[in-house]
This record gives C-alpha cells, sequence and structure tokens, in this order.
C-alpha cells in the first residue's frame, strides 16, 4: 500500500449560517469559475449548524475574515491512501472502513487527530502540518509513503529521531463516548463531469444557499427525523456531491454519476457537543467496528460534528453495533 | 454545451481515404482528389489536390469523450463511445448490413460507478476485447476490459438495486467486465502493448505508469512518473512509448522502464496531443494547446537504447498546416506518407503532408543526389548535344578535357584547343597565343644558342640583349610595345596597283615581334604574310584572310580570296557582291563609293567584311571602326594596331584594351598580357567566371620565366586541379600531369617521400645511388627497374645483410618477380600485370605489422584477402588503408 501526503496545504474554516451572505460571492467564485482561482481543493458542507469549508491557501485567500468566519489555526495536510492495484478485491468494503485499521487506529493511538473527507473518488485524511512527522513515523512499516511536490513523488522516509512514547506530547487519555445522532433521510454520493457543472449551476446555487427559506415552518417538525446535510466538494477537478434523496430530485437526473446499483447510504452524525479540533480517537471509534464487521462506510468531519454514511441495509446492525458499543463504555 | 467540445479526428483503420471528425456527434467524411466528379458537391476542399465529402453523421452518443475505432475489417464502421459517465457504447456510421455489426450497434457496457471515460483501445489481436480508462473512484477499479461479444446478465444485479439505473435494462448493457484494473486510481490513457497483446500499458492518476499483464492481474511493472496525460507506442518500434504531461513529452524504453530515455525540450503550453507517425520511422508529432504549428521530432537516427553518456540526436521541426487558424487536432494518415489531417476549433479541415528534409551529395563526377522521404533523386547533367553541350558545367568540362589529355601537347602546343574540343573561341585563342610565344621564344633560344655557340664568352652584353628579348615576348604584347624604339614610317603602294597610298604604316623590331605573336607573320622582320593567308584559306576563314590581305594593302590578293571563298564549297555567294564592292575602292574623299560604303557596311552581318570596308572608308590614323569592332578577334585587332597606329596611339590602345580583356577575364587577352603578373590579374577574372583551374594550371606552367609559376593564385589552382583529379580517382592523371609540371616547373619535384633502410645497419639502401638527381633511379639496381636482366642486388650496398623477403614468394627483395601462375582465364589481369611489371617489383609493406613483399605480390593476395598472408599474422592490412579498396577511374 502506498500513502501519498498530497501537494495541498488546507485551512478548515467554518462559515456561520447568518454570514452565509456575505460569503456567496467567495464561494460561486471557487465552485463554478475554476479558471478563475488556482484553488485546487475545495470542499463546502452545509450541516443545520453552519457551513464548514475546507479549501488550500489559495482559495482561503478568497475568505474575507469576518466575524462570520470560524478558522482553525492549523495547516491541514490530505493523505490519500493508494492500494496499488492488488488490491482486496474479496473485500466488499470501501472507504473509510479499508483505511480503519491500517492508518486511523494507529494514528489514533498515537493521539494525533484527523479531519475525515471522502468523496465520491476517494478518502482524504487530514492531519494538522505539525504532525506530520508522527504521522509518518507511524505509518511508515505499513506504507510507501510518497510526498508530492510539483507534480513529482517523491518517497519519504522515517526520521527515525522519535521515541516510542510520548510523541505528541499529549497525554493518553480514554476516548470519551460521544453521543449519535441517525436521522431518516436517505443519501446518495454522487459526481459529476466538471464540464456540466454550469448546466446545474442554479439548482446547485439554490440547494446551497436558499435551502432553509422555503419550508422554514415544516423543518421545525422534522428536525428530530431528518437533518440538513450537503456536501460539494471540487478537488483536482474532481466533483463530488453528497446530498440526500430530497436534493437529489432537483438535479436532472441524467447528469449526476452515481453507482449503476444505485445505492442509498444513512447517516450516523456523532457528537452532541461541538467536537473540536483536539480530541483524537472520535474516527477510529466509528470506523473500527464498521471495519470488523466489514460494512462500508464514508465519513465527512465537518467544523463540529463528524458524519459517517452507511449502507442503508446496513444502519440496522450499525446501530445495535453502537449501542453496544456505548454499553461496553459506560459499563 | 457542445461548444466546450473541440473536435478530434480519427483515421479509419482500414480505409485509407475515411476518417471521422468526433465533437458532439460522430461524422464520417471521405477524402478525395479535389474536383474529381465523385466529390463535387458539398465537397469541402482540404488542400489543393483533396476534397472531403460528409457521408454520415451520427449523433445518438451524447456527452461523448472518447472513441475508438474498431480494428478489424468487419464489420467496418463500429465504433465505440466512452461517455462522460463512463458507459462505453457501441456505434456505427453509415449503413452496415452485416449482421454481426447489427447485433453489436447500441450495446453498452456500464461502469458500476459511474464516471468519465477518458479513453478505449481495442485489443489489436483479440478485436472483442475492449479496454476503457475511467477516472477514480474511491471503490471502483478505474480500467475494464470488456468482452464486447459477451451477453447481458440479469442475475448480476438485484432488481431492487436497479431503481437509478432507469432505462438501462433493455438487454443490450453489459455491467461486467471481463478484467478490472487499477483500483483506487484514475486512468488518463491506456494502450495495448504490440509485443505482447495481453499487456497493457496504463497511465494513472497516482503519477504512474504500469503495464499490466492480464494473466496475472495482481503483477505489475510500474514506475512514478508525472508524464501520464497520454501514452502512445511507436508503431515501428515497439519498446519505445511516448507519453506526457502539461508540455513535455517522455520517451521511454520498455526495456529500461525505470525511467525515461529521454525527455523533449518542454513547451510552455500543454500538450493536447501526442503521435507517432504510422508511416516513418522515429517522427513523433505534437500538439500545444491553441497553437497553430505542429511540432515534430525526428529520432530516426536516435539509437535505442542509447547509453547515458550520449546527447540524444534529435531533429526537431515544426509545421504550421494552415496558416492562421488554431488547430484543434490532427491525426496521421494510416498509410499515405508523412501525410496528416488536422481539424480546427470550428472544423475546418486541411489535409497537409509533412515534406522530409532533403539530405543532399554532390559526387565529384557532377552528379547530384537527394534524398526526400523514401525517394532517392538523382541529378546527371543532360549528355545532350548542341547548344546543350556548350552549357555543359566545367566540371563536366574540366573532366573530359583531361580524359582527351587536354593541356599535354607540349609540341603542337596550339593542338591544345582541339583536345579541349575546339569549340571555345577563347581557348583557342589562348592556346594560339601560348603556341606563338613558346615558338617566338623557341626562334630566340635558338638564336641564342647558335649566337653562344659562335661567340662563346667573348660578348656578354649582346648574351644580356638576348635573353632580355627572350623574356619579353613572355611579357606581351603590352609591355613589347612600350618598349618599342626606332619606329618607321613607311608610306606603301596598293599592290598590283600604282596608286599611291596615304595610309602611313609604321615599322619596328617590336612591331614585328607583335605581328608574330599575333600569328600574322612567322618570322621578322620582312612582313610576309602571305603563309598566313594560307592557312586561313585552307581553314575556309574567307572574311578573315581578305581582311588581312587588305590590311597589308593588297586588295587584289583580297577580291581574289574573296572570289575564292564564293565558289568553295558551301561558299557564300554574297563574298562576290563584297569583291565587286572592293573593286570599285577609289581614294577619292568625295565620291559616292565611299558614301554608301562606310554607311552600309554597318549593315554587313560579317564582323571582318564590315572592318575592311571601315578601313577603307577611314581616314589614317582613325581607325576605331576596325580597333573597337568587339567581334573581330584581338589577335587581327592588335596586329592592325601594330600596324597601323603611331607610337602615341599605339600603347593607349593596347594599354586600354588590356584592361578590358583583364576585367572581363578574356583569354584572348592573354595575348596582351603574356604570362606575367598582368597575365595571372587576368587568369584570375577568368577562373573567378568559370571556375576553369585546368586551363589556369596548364596556361601558367608555360610561363618559362618561372616569376608567375611562385605567385600563390597560381600554386592555389594547380594545387586545386590535382585535388580536383585525385577526387575524380584519376590518379594516373594527376601522375601525369605532376611529371608534366615537373618539367616546366623543377621547384615543382617532391622531395623523396619513401627511403629503405637496412635493417641491419640502417643506412638507405638507395643511400649510394643519391647522387643520381632523379630519385626514382636509386632503386632502379634493386630490379625495380623493369628489365629483369639487369643486374639485382638483394643485400644492402652498406653491410652486405640480405634484403627482407617478400612475405609471399619468401625470396629476399631485389629479386625480381618471377610471372604469376596465370589460369588461361586471366588473361585480362595478365595484361594488366605486364603494364604493372614495373610496380610489381616494389618493396611494400603494412604500415601496421611491417609485413611486406613485391609489390606486385601484395596486390594479387590482397585482391582475395583482407589479412595479412604472414600466417601467423592476424593483421587486416587491407582494412587499414583506407584507398586501398578505390578503383583508379582513368585507364592506367
Amino acid at each position: 500500500m502506498d500513502l501519498h501526503i498530497l501537494d495541498h496545504k488546507l485551512r478548515v474554516t467554518c462559515i456561520s449560517k447568518s454570514g452565509l451572505e456575505h460569503y456567496t460571492h467567495p464561494l460561486i467564485k471557487l465552485i463554478f469559475l475554476r479558471n478563475r482561482t488556482r484553488c485546487k481543493f475545495f470542499s463546502l458542507t452545509e450541516t443545520p449548524e453552519n457551513y464548514t469549508v475546507v479549501l488550500d491557501e489559495e482559495g482561503f485567500k478568497e475568505l474575507q475574515p469576518s466575524e462570520h468566519l470560524q478558522v482553525e489555526g492549523s495547516t491541514w495536510l490530505p493523505l490519500n491512501v493508494v492500494s496499488n492495484g492488488n488490491a482486496s478485491s474479496s473485500s466488499q468494503a470501501v472507504g473509510v472502513t479499508k483505511i480503519a485499521k491500517s492508518v486511523i487506529a494507529p494514528l489514533a493511538e498515537q493521539h494525533v487527530s484527523v479531519f475525515m473527507l471522502s468523496t465520491y473518488q476517494t478518502d482524504f485524511i487530514l492531519v494538522r502540518e505539525k504532525d506530520l512527522s508522527v504521522v509518518v513515523d507511524t505509518l511508515v512499516e505499513e506504507f510507501n509513503i510518497f510526498r508530492e511536490e510539483g507534480g513529482e513523488s517523491v518517497p519519504v522516509h522515517s526520521q527515525d529521531a522519535c521515541n516510542g512514547l510520548q510523541r505528541n506530547g499529549r497525554e493518553v487519555s480514554h476516548a470519551t463516548v460521544h453521543p449519535v445522532l441517525i436521522p431518516e433521510n436517505h443519501f446518495c454520493v454522487m459526481s459529476l463531469d466538471p464540464d456540466t457543472l454550469p448546466a446545474i449551476a442554479t439548482t446547485l446555487i439554490d440547494v446551497l444557499f436558499y435551502s432553509n427559506s422555503p419550508k422554514e415552518g415544516a423543518s421545525v417538525d422534522q428536525d428530530m427525523e431528518c437533518i440538513k446535510f450537503f456536501s460539494f466538494s471540487l478537488i483536482d477537478g474532481y466533483v463530488s456531491l453528497v446530498m440526500d434523496t430530497e436534493a437529489q430530485r432537483q438535479f436532472p437526473a441524467d447528469l449526476l454519476f452515481t453507482s449503476s446499483s444505485g445505492e442509498l447510504w444513512r447517516m450516523v452524525r456523532i457528537g452532541g457537543q461541538p467536537l473540536g479540533f483536539d480530541e483524537c480517537g472520535i474516527v477510529a471509534q466509528i470506523s473500527q467496528p464498521l471495519a470488523d464487521s466489514d460494512i462500508s462506510a464514508y465519513y465527512i468531519s465537518t467544523f463540529s460534528f463528524d458524519h459517517a454514511l452507511v449502507p442503508e441495509e446496513d444502519i440496522v446492525s450499525v446501530t445495535e453495533m453502537l449501542q453496544a458499543q456505548r454499553k461496553d463504555m459506560s459499563g | 454545451m457542445s461548444s466546450g467540445y473541440k473536435p478530434d479526428i480519427l483515421w479509419s483503420p482500414h480505409h485509407a481515404d475515411r476518417y471521422v471528425i468526433c465533437d458532439n456527434e460522430l461524422s464520417l467524411y471521405r477524402i478525395g482528389p479535389a474536383g474529381s466528379s465523385e466529390t463535387k458537391a458539398g465537397a469541402l476542399p482540404l488542400s489543393e489536390e483533396t476534397a472531403a465529402t460528409l457521408l454520415a453523421i451520427n449523433s445518438d452518443t451524447p456527452y461523448m469523450k472518447c472513441v475508438a475505432w474498431y480494428p478489424k475489417h468487419e464489420p467496418e464502421c463500429l465504433l465505440a463511445v466512452g461517455q462522460a459517465n463512463g458507459r462505453v457504447v457501441l456505434t456505427s456510421l453509415g449503413q452496415s448490413h452485416n449482421s454481426k455489426c447489427k447485433e453489436l450497434m447500441g450495446k453498452e457496457f456500464v461502469p458500476k460507478h459511474a464516471r468519465q471515460c477518458n479513453t478505449l483501445a481495442w485489443n489489436p489481436v483479440d478485436s472483442n476485447w475492449l479496454a476503457a480508462g475511467l477516472d477514480k473512484h474511491r471503490a471502483d477499479f478505474s480500467v475494464l476490459i470488456w468482452d464486447i461479444s459477451s451477453k447481458f446478465s440479469p442475475e448480476a444485479v438485484p432488481a431492487e438495486k436497479v431503481r437509478m439505473s432507469g432505462d438501462a435494462d433493455s438487454g443490450l448493457v453489459v455491467t461486467k467486465p471481463l478484467y478490472e484494473l487499477g483500483q483506487n486510481d484514475a486512468c488518463l490513457s491506456l494502450c495495448w502493448l504490440p509485443r505482447d497483446h495481453q499487456k497493457l500499458l496504463l497511465a494513472g492518476m497516482h503519477r504512474n505508469l504500469a503495464i499490466f499483464d492480464l494473466r496475472n492481474t495482481s503483477q505489475k511493472t510500474f514506475v512514478n512518473t508525472k508524464a501520464i496525460q497520454g501514452v502512445t507506442v511507436d508503431p515501428h518500434f515497439q519498446d519505445r512509448v511516448a507519453s506526457f504531461f502539461e508540455g513535455q513529452v517522455a520517451i521511454w524504453d520498455l526495456r529500461k522502464f525505470e525511467k525515461p530515455v529521454f525527455t523533449l525540450t518542454e513547451q510552455p503550453k500543454p500538450l493536447t496531443k501526442v503521435a507517432w507517425c504510422p508511416t516513418r520511422m522515429g517522427l513523433l508529432a505534437t500538439l500545444t494547446r491553441d497553437s497553430n504549428i505542429i511540432r515534430l521530432y525526428d529520432m530516426q537516427h536516435t539509437p535505442m537504447p542509447f547509453g547515458d553518456e550520449v546527447e540524444p540526436t534529435i531533429i526537431e521541426r515544426s509545421v504550421q498546416p494552415c496558416s492562421e487558424s488554431i488547430i484543434s487536432s490532427f491525426a496521421w494518415h494510416p498509410s499515405a506518407q508523412n501525410r496528416m489531417v488536422v481539424v480546427s476549433p470550428n472544423r475546418i479541415m486541411n489535409d497537409f503532408t509533412v515534406f522530409e528534409r532533403i539530405s543532399l551529395a554532390w559526387s565529384s563526377t557532377t552528379s547530384l543526389m537527394w534524398a526526400c522521404g523514401r525517394h532517392l533523386y538523382e541529378c546527371a547533367e543532360d549528355a545532350g548535344q548542341g547548344a546543350a553541350a556548350a552549357e555543359k558545367d566545367i566540371a563536366t568540362k574540366m573532366r573530359e578535357r583531361a580524359q582527351s589529355r587536354y593541356g599535354h601537347d607540349t609540341v603542337q602546343v596550339w593542338r591544345n584547343h582541339v583536345l579541349a574540343g575546339g569549340d571555345d573561341p577563347q581557348l583557342r585563342s589562348l592556346w594560339y597565343t601560348l603556341h606563338y610565344i613558346l615558338q617566338c621564344s623557341a626562334v630566340a633560344l635558338q638564336g641564342t644558342s647558335e649566337f653562344l655557340l659562335m661567340k662563346q664568352y667573348t660578348e656578354n652584353v649582346e648574351q644580356k640583349q638576348q635573353s632580355n628579348k627572350q623574356s619579353l615576348i613572355y611579357s606581351g604584347i603590352k609591355n613589347i610595345v612600350k618598349s618599342s624604339s626606332g619606329t618607321t614610317e613607311t608610306r606603301r603602294c596598293w599592290s598590283g596597283s600604282d596608286r599611291q597610298t596615304d595610309v602611313p604604316r609604321y615599322h619596328s623590331e617590336e612591331r614585328s615581334l607583335a605581328l608574330q605573336l599575333c600569328g600574322w607573320i612567322s618570322r621578322g622582320p620582312d612582313i610576309d604574310v602571305e603563309p598566313f593567308l594560307k592557312s586561313l584559306e585552307q581553314e575556309g576563314e574567307w572574311e578573315r584572310a581578305a581582311a588581312v590581305a587588305l590590311f597589308n594593302l593588297d586588295i587584289r590578293r583580297a577580291i581574289q580570296i574573296l572570289h575564292k571563298g564564293a565558289s568553295s564549297e558551301k561558299g557564300d555567294l554574297n563574298l562576290n557582291v563584297v569583291a565587286m564592292a572592293l573593286s570599285g575602292y577609289t581614294d577619292e574623299k568625295n565620291s559616292l563609293w565611299r558614301e554608301m560604303c562606310s554607311s552600309l557596311r554597318l549593315q554587313l552581318k560579317k564582323p571582318y567584311l564590315c572592318i575592311m570596308f571601315a578601313f577603307l572608308t577611314s581616314e589614317p590614323g582613325a581607325y576605331d571602326g576596325v580597333l573597337y569592332e568587339s567581334r573581330v578577334a584581338v589577335r587581327d585587332r592588335v596586329a592592325f594596331a601594330c600596324m597601323f597606329l603611331n607610337d602615341a596611339q599605339l600603347p593607349r590602345f593596347i594599354e586600354k584594351l588590356t584592361n578590358e580583356m583583364k576585367e572581363a577575364g578574356n583569354l584572348e587577352g592573354i595575348l596582351l598580357t603574356g604570362l606575367t603578373k598582368d597575365g595571372v590579374d587576368l587568369m584570375e577574372s577568368y577562373v573567378d567566371r568559370t571556375g576553369d583551374v585546368q586551363t589556369a594550371s596548364f596556361c601558367m606552367l608555360k610561363g618559362s620565366p618561372g616569376e608567375v609559376l611562385k605567385d600563390p593564385r597560381v600554386q592555389c589552382w594547380i594545387e586545386n586541379y590535382r585535388n580536383l583529379l585525385d577526387a575524380w580517382r584519376f590518379w594516373h592523371k594527376r601522375a601525369e600531369f605532376d611529371i608534366h609540371r615537373s618539367k616546366l616547373d623543377p621547384s615543382s619535384k617532391p622531395l623523396a617521400q619513401v627511403f629503405v633502410s637496412c635493417n641491419f645497419c640502417g643506412k638507405s639502401i638507395s643511400y649510394s645511388c643519391s647522387a643520381i638527381p632523379h630519385q626514382g633511379r636509386g632503386f632502379s639496381q634493386y630490379g625495380v627497374s623493369g628489365s629483369p636482366t639487369k643486374s639485382k642486388v638483394t643485400s644492402c650496398p652498406g653491410c652486405r645483410k640480405p634484403l627482407p623477403r617478400c612475405a609471399l614468394c619468401l625470396m629476399n627483395m631485389g629479386t625480381p618477380v618471377s610471372s604469376c601462375p596465370a589460369k588461361a582465364d586471366e588473361k585480362a589481369d595478365l595484361t594488366r600485370d605486364k603494364k604493372l611489371a614495373q610496380f610489381n617489383n616494389w618493396f611494400t609493406w603494412c604500415h601496421n605489422c611491417r609485413h611486406g613483399g613485391h609489390a606486385g605480390h601484395m596486390l594479387s593476395w590482397f585482391r582475395d584477402h583482407s589479412e595479412c598472408p604472414v600466417s601467423a599474422c592476424t593483421c587486416k592490412c587491407m582494412q587499414l588503408d583506407t584507398t586501398g579498396n578505390l578503383v583508379p577511374c582513368d585507364s592506367v
């Protein structure tokens, strides 16, 4: 297996719902006018609480600082696992599950905080730039690590300077168990030919920025069952969309790509309180049991909460599993 | 949306006249000659000669991303179209009655997860296999190999899962690929390897080029590179692959796959297409975005594989197929050499042939060869007759003249112009001049020697004068008339008439010498032109003879000559009329005769007739009509001037004429300049004009005083002529020339270049004979002289030790060669051996292994062998001799 440290320096930001109007211009520019910006990594996720924007430094320049914009202080680097072709075709599990054991768990053990971003095309594991040496040391046994610089992949070797303990300078603490929320909506993960992006521009703008306005009254009632979740990313020219079936109906069917089986996903939202960025092991908490049961998953972290997507047919077993885990921890 | 697609172009693999343009639809065109009956209505002109006709349009497949043409003959118009959602659809253009084609039409191959299809490639051998390269998906493979003959398998997809695929399940949808490769990776480009059709070369997203073998998909060879946007295998060199990324092309050798063998110079704009020429070895064409030029890289002479230390020899060129328009795409024609069709973004097409660089070679024998593409052209001089022959290149002329021994007739020097072909009046004049010079100088010498015999050592002064006179002969009429003194003036009667003329004639010793050089008289001081007139009559130069007679104030003789001319064979009857006119001559100034003659003479076409009347109608001393008649030979004008111009006029006229001749490089002027520095100047402008170093060399060698030979220009001509002879492989001619030269110019005699020294005492074996001036004779006593009866010396004259033995006959050197045991059929060789007899006894040896023997033996040995005749020696003596295998071009 190869691990690629991609050539992007990312910032994780959050735009409050009320402040969105101040940022529509840069956001539309970053989404639709690819030729006008040098931003290569852009992800926008709408949750009921806020909008999480992950973007590289070129894109970050577009966002004017204001009271409505929260910025996580560190620079994050995306990691990408490449299966080298001869992957396990036996296992049907995809996404985070596949890397749960090899990447997420070891990093959690070393107390490296990760920020997950799954897309239609691949899974990105974001780590803080300052944690990079720990990451390399941790994963160098399992992976061939490459750092991409200016289009070339350069092999990275462990510095071997650190000892096994106290690598991160953080204390080993017991993971807290976070409450989970399983909303009723069904989600689909889709992609799009970037060339056809202009064709769905109005729908996309409508869904992204005006979703709350028309059915303000109805949503109070629905809040418990369905939550608003929409994710758009444009990374290295690839578009990835995560939306619920209700939003999907607004798009023309022939333009969006999805799997031929038309699979649908249910969401598990992790966290009752905003999780922050320092706690580690949250992703591992969810992905570990999923991997054990060979259930595939998408995982999208946002500024406040983490979101895992699991196949709809597996949601029952996942729910049971999470409850069992809760009992174990508390018991 | 459609405006976003730039048209691409695809040639039919089997129909050399069909291609498809794909943008948002597929259009099939047929290309044909412009203006032919087939292609008149609606034909789009592609070039001056060709036009394209639209045959069919297919717009069934939207969101087209890539197209591949079925490689087999049947069904011929089957195309695979890769769409933006990753589906691959089989479609066709035009009607096809092939049942297999109907069955396949509309068949769709659907990947599990939709994403863009980037590239398609049919397997060249197993043509049911179609490889599709897709964008990446987190849980799917990016290379799917479909079997187009596989049937729809409904059990593959559970019914409840088909919700989103909509209309797809019409029975023509295939969802199970034959092979899946490259998980978690995008495939941007792929191609099957022609060397092994089970192998596939992929260019993937994670900066990899990878080779998969379908027989064992878990094994792959891969290399990390950023040049992954496109890969293409050289059809002529199946281990050579070009791949590109942005503006850079990398060339790979699959046998040394670790790194590119070389990369081409980076272009500032990203590349859009890179294609090997299918009809020409090692020619790669590249196109960058928004460009109107196609760059070509010629790697024909790039060795593969080549070492790291060698700089690759790649010739880079660019072509501009359509003058202004940007090129959207291009495609090489599959069979027509170096031909391509280019298409612009607004679908304007252009048929274009890349011309090969021409390589050109001159042969030393005036033929010219050049190669262009697969054609070899030879341009030889047309050996036509008449006018064409006169226009022959000077090199051809010199070659022919060398073969006819031009310049070597030293007895009848004038004959050399006949050897030169006899058709050049300047050469004729030159050789006559040289002839007269040599004749006069011979007379003068004779005089001197007679003089010396009579009054030996007594009167040095006289002797000096004589030798002065001799050098004067070579210095040309210009100098002769300058030194003229003691001119006497006479007025003579017209011969055969009592009438006194008022024409003054001038005499002096120098003037008569000049007349001798002009060839009018043979020996002074009496002016007797009769022999000259006779010779002119013999040659049929009637007008000239008449003019000469007239200038010698013999009208009757002139009339007689003209009459003779008119009555001769092929004679011109007009000469009688001229004779009549001449007979009416009157010296009355205002007569009608004079008036008519002076005006009508200008209409005479023959220059000599013209000057005759000019002379008769001129005032004494004002003979411009004669002197400046350029059609008259310089020789005759000068002779005339020497007779009728006074001491003041004569040098002025000669000076003027000399300068004229020098400027024009006219060899007739050598008469005036002689073989002096002036003569070299004149010759220089002649050589500049014609390049005839041969004539220049021979002419200047005649310059007896040797002064002119020291002129560097003369040496340069001689050396160039010798080189020319060598280049023509006229080695014997060159040797002959060298001999000729050394006779005339003893200083040019080459020094001995070869010495043979005794192995024992180290003394030269020719030492004892070195007193004899001619070097070659030094060896004569060693049997080299050719006469076997002469005394032979087989030992060193210094120490009496024997000379080395010939490696073949094992006799000591110095023994003459015994006649070779010749077979009956080697008669031709025998005569050759005889001719070489003198050389056969010569010493010869290899400079490398130092073995050798009699030259004749060695020659016959190396005719059949390349190795040294000494049994233990493996020296390839003959191959070391670069000129050894060349045969002289001139016969021995």
